[in-house]
């Protein structure tokens, strides 16, 4: 079957202005996947056409862009998820530099994510063996370890839409996965740069983060347990 | 050429264009019914001020007020209010409670008890005068 892609291109070097370029297609049938007609029209069409994949399987998070008015990743959203009767639209993840038509400047959200410390701080010596945890402890964190920085939570929050420097949904998620971590002693540190205008008090429970995130994960529960810890921690 | 990224789009273009799911629509409403009632608290402040003008003045405000057309529009200030505290409630339960994870569940709890407050006081406010035009006209 024939299905139309209406892509949002921008070439800094020629454009002013982004505009949109209608594809047609073939697709196989309703399984196909999103990023598989991109690759159609980039191998088959137009050379120029340029977004990022890596593992093409959900796991590297590159290939996240607005797909129908929605974030998405491209690996996977199959046919079957928009409605392919009319031009599936497709844009670059929306209220980010765009460098390249669906390829966005994420340095923002790295930045923002690095400020919230992503990784382990326990200075205390090393034990002889593993620094235990114990089962019921680390499934408080399996949600939220399971997050690939596809950047569709952040870009899809209204609060990050009108305040540039709100932290983000990704960002507070990680602060959650080390804050709850029983290993790490670096909570307060984390819990400062969150306890802000601009940090968790910025979520308005929109969930917008939690229909985008190509994991599932519940982004809007981590940061609500991430506000309950900052109102405990002032008690 | 150098390398020079396209800035975003202004956030109301952004928020006009997203796909709105129920969470966006509910906070959508809460901002609008927030608005509305801030808006309408200077209403009623201004509308006080005739007690500075005496007894009178004020008694014939009040009369105003109790023309249908202030009762209708009391009746959807009151659509504004039953909306604002009882998704305020919500947001509550979201942030404090597991909320976050049967949203929207809530919702429909608000949206359905919402309707019902909204219709019961309808039928406070305007079951007699309904009764007394279909009275006058027999």
């Amino acid at each position: 079957m024939k299905v139309t892609l209406r892509i949002q291109r921008y070439n800094p070097e020629r454009d002013s202005e982004p505009y949109y370029q209608e594809f047609i297609v073939e697709a196989g049938d309703e399984k196909e996947r999103i990023l598989d007609l991109l690759l159609q029209v980039k191998w088959k069409y137009d050379g120029t056409l340029t977004f990022r994949r890596s593992c093409a399987h959900g796991v590297c998070g590159s290939d996240g862009m607005r797909i129908n008015g929605k974030n998405r990743l491209a690996c996977s959203t199959l046919l079957r998820d928009v409605n392919y009767k009319k031009p599936i639209v497709i844009e670059p993840l929306p209220s980010i530099p765009i460098v390249k038509d669906l390829i966005v400047d994420m340095s923002d959200f790295y930045k923002k994510y690095e400020a919230v410390k992503p990784y382990l701080i326990n200075n205390s010596p090393p034990p002889e063996h593993e620094r235990y945890q114990s089962n019921e402890d680390a499934e408080k964190l399996f949600e939220s370890a399971k997050c690939i920085l596809c950047g569709c939570c952040t870009t899809s929050c209204p609060s990050s839409w009108s305040d540039e420097n709100y932290i983000g949904p990704a960002a507070l998620l990680k602060a959650y996965r080390f804050v709850f971590d029983t290993r790490d002693e670096a909570a307060d540190e984390r819990l400062d740069v969150v306890d802000t205008p601009d940090g968790a008090w910025r979520c308005h429970t929109i969930f917008n983060c939690v229909e985008a995130c190509p994991k599932e994960i519940n982004i809007t529960w981590h940061i609500s347990k991430l506000k309950k810890r900052l109102a405990e921690r002032e008690m | 050429m150098a390398y020079q990224p396209k800035p975003p789009e202004g956030w109301v273009k952004t928020n006009l264009k997203y796909t709105k799911e129920r969470g966006s629509v509910a906070w959508i409403l809460h901002r609008i019914t927030g608005l509305g009632l801030t808006a309408y608290i200077y209403v009623h402040i201004y509308a006080l001020t005739s007690l500075t003008q005496g007894p009178k003045a004020f008694d014939d405000e009040m009369k105003l007020f109790q023309t249908p057309v202030f009762h209708v529009l009391e009746w959807l200030l009151f659509s504004l209010v039953v909306y604002h505290a009882l998704n305020g409630m919500r947001i509550v339960i979201v942030d404090w409670a597991n909320g976050a994870r049967y949203h929207k569940k809530l919702l429909a709890v608000v949206y359905g008890l919402g309707v019902v407050l909204f219709i019961g006081m309808g039928i406070l406010m305007f079951r007699e005068p309904i009764a007394n035009m279909f009275a006058s006209l027999r």
